[in-house]
């Protein structure tokens, strides 16, 4: 008999919630050895998809073929059976086990007394192999978050998973850590093995994958060849227009007023270690400048000092010739996006409403003669959800009913409605999909021209060199180099954000 | 479809939350009361006539009914205390210290003669009393806000310091203790300082509409004023709140204050109203059954309002359901205890079901739009 060619086949999976029909009619193959890139917004139905495919879920129609025999997966035990195994977003693991003992974990056993030896060889065999190196016997909470990602794929090769499914395994990842995955998806693939590789990085499913598979809406869009895809023209059918991260054209500064002023700025972080150094920075009216950098270099102090929540051990920050001193909380003069929205931006439990009048409740007009307007309050968030395009039912509904996308519009009209002088943006496009970065990078675009400055601080590279008009790297607190906007490349800011300096140029 | 019915009422603001909270707290006593009358049962009585003495002590005459009222009153108070401390966040675990304080700083003032009116006798006497209380407050107040002291631990235990406080005051204290009497207490309050008594014949005395007033006041204060806001802010999520330039501190200080003067309230209340003098040891965990009723209330003022009058009908009822059918009197602790317990499982149980439902309707509101 011929070796099968395809270790996965779904035909038209169809699956219907109350309400909502999360798959309508989707199909996708994976072939032997292959990397499929399955692409889609939050919400377009691709956790549905793989949940029917290990077991979760039952589709309302459908069939799923494995090594092109048609199987019913009806609990993700016999998905595991079927040689299926997951990596979900949100890791599956008991944090107050260790690696071996999370392992064992319903492996079937009929025997009494466990084993652990013959089970350690192997999991010391499958490190080694792979590359993925953990060690079996560390409690997995004490783990950082990237080598928790190897325990959850090795206790699916464990479990010999033919067809493996990694549901955003990147981005919890560091770029290191990102090429050691790159490493062992290559390496299971020329065992024969498939993944299906989920993802809204478009650039990593271009580097990765073989083929890509989009859906939107519940609907399959289209499947096509990696090297005939394009990430301008992934991120179009994933979306169904046009998007771009591409850099924004823009026309030059007229002139330079200085609005953001840093003066040898030292800060400590919270466990009390430097975390800005000496560090001098200007801002203009008008400009975006980009901080690129590791998190963890001190993008988080710089913010918290700039709005005044951080006090500088040392040095001076003036924003319009204004001292900053204590906590800045009026959009007016500054606006500030956080890094941590439902930490810091917002309170989860109060409504929409109350959310965009957080920093100004107790000001006119929402506040008159010591008291609440309520109608005002209520009539300021009508006119946001409608200024913004806010999804949701009504301005009175909990904010933590609201998706990502939509919480972030509700800090982005809060802190940038009444027009500040400088905006801070720290990662306001973190966990958002191609849509909402798209909206939030034409937001920030508009900030400039309309003459505010703005300091936006982001892990993704892309995202700074679309945006920046300069770019400064920070490397342990310090700026290790500032770049223009317009002739920067990723390579010279990689360098930089690994610590080596621009050479002088002579 | 009773259940998309229930559903579209409490969809209504305001009036839906009432509805969904009364009916979980409801359901949460019946459960505790059903429990309770097995143990009832378990101890040789009838649960029926149980309860039923229960409500005949608690409803059964005027006399009785005063008698509810008087007991409620520091339970409004000290419920009230809590629950302001709830919304912002804090265990505020002190109302029993805080009411011996209050009673100490009324005592004082009304055990001398100062040829006052009664009216202005009365209102140093309260007045002092909340003082010494805010004073009190002031100190766990301070140790959680600037020094991160856990403030459960830290107003337990000044507790019993206000307690033996009071012992040492009301014992040997030769300016304020009663000399000779034959048990600890102060000396008596003078006429003047005393509240008036509403109906001959019961000790009823205005302190149940004070408490119902602070209740509702504390109502308003909170969904109306920015202090309410700021007080909210900081319950919901104490960064945001610093990031929107609340002085997370002061409000923390002046949470607990305020608490431990509503906490001194209730203490003076009783001691003029009631006792007219000091005594040691008088508010036997009153206190601690304001923090139940706060957690009953959920926090809500008008919800301490309920909660504090079906404590004080237990324990009125309790009493005369102790004698009538042979139960023994800390049944009454018990009942309290599992209605609570009860209220609070439902509640969670109920969250659970609330949230899903949200999300749904979520999904279903965000598949509308994408369909427009």
């Amino acid at each position: 008999m011929q070796e099968p060619k395809f270790a996965l086949q779904m035909t038209d999976i169809t699956k219907r919630f109350p309400g909502v029909l999360a798959n309508d009619r989707i199909s996708l193959d994976c072939k032997k050895g292959e990397v499929l890139g399955l692409l889609g917004e939050n919400g377009a139905g691709k956790t549905t998809l793989m949940n029917v495919l290990y077991g979760m879920h039952q589709p309302d129609s459908g069939k799923i073929l494995i090594n092109e025999k048609e199987v019913e997966i009806t609990s993700p035990s016999k998905a595991i059976e079927l040689g299926i195994g997951m990596v979900h977003q949100h890791f599956k693991l008991v944090e107050t086990l260790t690696v071996l003992e999370n392992i064992v974990l319903g492996i079937p056993s009929n025997k009494v007394f466990l084993d652990l030896e013959p089970i350690r060889r192997r999991l010391l065999e499958l490190c080694q192999e792979y590359e993925l190196y953990v060690d079996p016997d560390a409690e997995v909470w004490k783990l950082p978050v990237g080598q928790q990602q190897w325990v959850e794929i090795l206790k699916a090769l464990y479990r010999n998973a033919q067809v493996l499914v990694l549901d955003e395994p990147t981005a919890v990842l560091t770029p290191s850590e990102s090429d050691q995955l790159c490493r062992a998806i290559r390496r299971l693939t020329s065992e024969g093995r498939s993944i299906i590789f989920i993802s809204h990085k478009l650039r990593e499913v271009v580097e990765i994958t073989d083929r890509v598979t989009i859906i939107r809406d519940g609907k399959l869009v289209g499947t096509i060849p990696t090297p005939e895809a394009t990430q301008a023209k992934l991120a179009h059918m994933m979306v169904g227009r046009p998007v771009s991260i591409d850099r924004r054209p823009r026309q030059a500064l007229q002139q330079k007023k200085p609005v953001l002023v840093m003066k040898d700025v030292n800060a400590l972080d919270e466990r009390g270690i430097q975390a800005l150094k000496n560090f001098n920075l200007t801002v203009h009216a008008g400009e975006i400048v980009g901080v690129a950098g590791v998190d963890g270099n001190g993008q988080k102090e710089l913010a918290e000092c700039i709005s005044g929540l951080k006090k500088p051990v040392s040095g001076t920050i003036s924003v319009n010739d204004t001292l900053i001193t204590d906590v800045v909380a009026d959009p007016k003069f500054i606006g500030f996006i956080p890094e941590d929205r439902q930490k810091t931006g917002l309170v989860m439990d109060f409504s929409v409403a109350e959310n965009l009048i957080i920093k100004e409740y107790d000001k006119e007009p929402y506040a008159e003669k010591r008291l609440l307007n309520l109608q005002n309050i209520k009539k300021h968030a009508q006119d946001m959800i409608k200024k913004y395009g806010i999804k949701t039912p009504t301005d009175t509904v909990k904010v933590s009913t609201l998706s990502g996308g939509n919480q972030q519009k509700v800090i982005i009209a809060r802190e940038l409605d009444s027009e500040p002088i400088l905006d801070i943006a720290c990662h306001p496009t973190r966990g958002l999909d191609m849509g909402a970065v798209s909206g939030v990078h034409d937001v920030l675009m508009k900030e400039r021209e309309r003459g505010a400055a703005v300091l936006f601080v982001s892990a993704e590279l892309q995202e700074i060199l679309a945006l920046s008009d300069r770019i400064i790297v920070l490397f342990r607190g310090e700026i290790m180099g500032e770049v223009d906007g317009d002739t920067a490349d990723a390579f010279t800011i990689g360098q930089l954000m690994l610590g080596q300096a621009l050479e002088e140029k002579t | 479809m009773k259940t998309e019915k229930k559903a579209n009422i409490t969809t209504i603001p305001f009036l839906g939350d009432i509805i969904l909270s009364g009916s979980r707290t409801l359901i949460g006593i019946a459960l505790g009361l059903l429990t309770s009358g097995i143990l009832i049962a378990l101890s040789n009585a009838n649960p029926l006539v149980a309860y039923g003495a229960m409500i005949k002590g608690a409803f059964g005459d005027i006399y009785a009914f005063c008698n509810v009222l008087v007991r409620v009153s520091p339970l409004l108070l000290g419920g009230m205390g809590v629950a302001i401390g709830n919304k912002a966040g804090i265990w505020n675990t002190g109302i029993e210290g805080y009411m011996y304080l209050g009673a100490i700083g009324s005592g004082l003032v009304a055990i001398q003669d100062w040829g006052l009116p009664s009216a202005l006798h009365i209102l140093l006497a309260v007045i002092a009393g909340m003082a010494f209380a805010a004073a009190w407050g002031l100190i766990p107040g301070y140790l959680r806000a600037h020094r991160g002291v856990n403030e459960v631990t830290c107003t337990i235990m000044l507790n019993y310091v206000a307690i033996y406080l009071t012992n040492w005051l009301v014992s040997d204290a030769g300016f304020f203790a009663e000399s000779g009497a034959f048990f600890p207490m102060s000396k008596i309050f003078q006429d003047s300082a005393q509240l008036p008594i509403l109906l001959r014949g019961t000790s009823l005395h205005p302190g149940v509409f004070v408490g119902i007033i602070v209740c509702l006041i504390f109502f308003f204060l909170l969904k109306y004023t920015p202090f309410g806001f700021r007080t909210r802010m900081l319950g919901g999520n104490p960064n945001a709140a610093r990031y929107s330039g609340v002085d997370i501190k002061k409000q923390i200080i002046l949470v607990m204050v305020l608490g431990a003067m509503l906490g001194g309230l209730g203490g003076a209340i009783e001691v003029i109203g009631l006792r007219h003098r000091v005594y040691s040891d008088f508010v036997t965990g009153v206190g601690y059954e304001c923090i139940a009723v706060a957690l009953l209330a959920g926090g809500n003022p008008v919800g301490v309002i309920f909660a504090g009058f079906f404590f004080a009908i237990l324990k009125v009822g309790g009493a005369t359901m102790s004698i009538e059918t042979g139960v023994s009197s800390s049944m009454t602790s018990i009942i309290m205890a599992l209605c609570v317990l009860f209220v609070i499982g439902v509640g969670l149980t109920d969250n659970h079901r609330v949230k899903k439902k949200s999300n749904k309707a979520d999904a279903v509101a965000v598949v509308k739009q994408k369909e427009e």
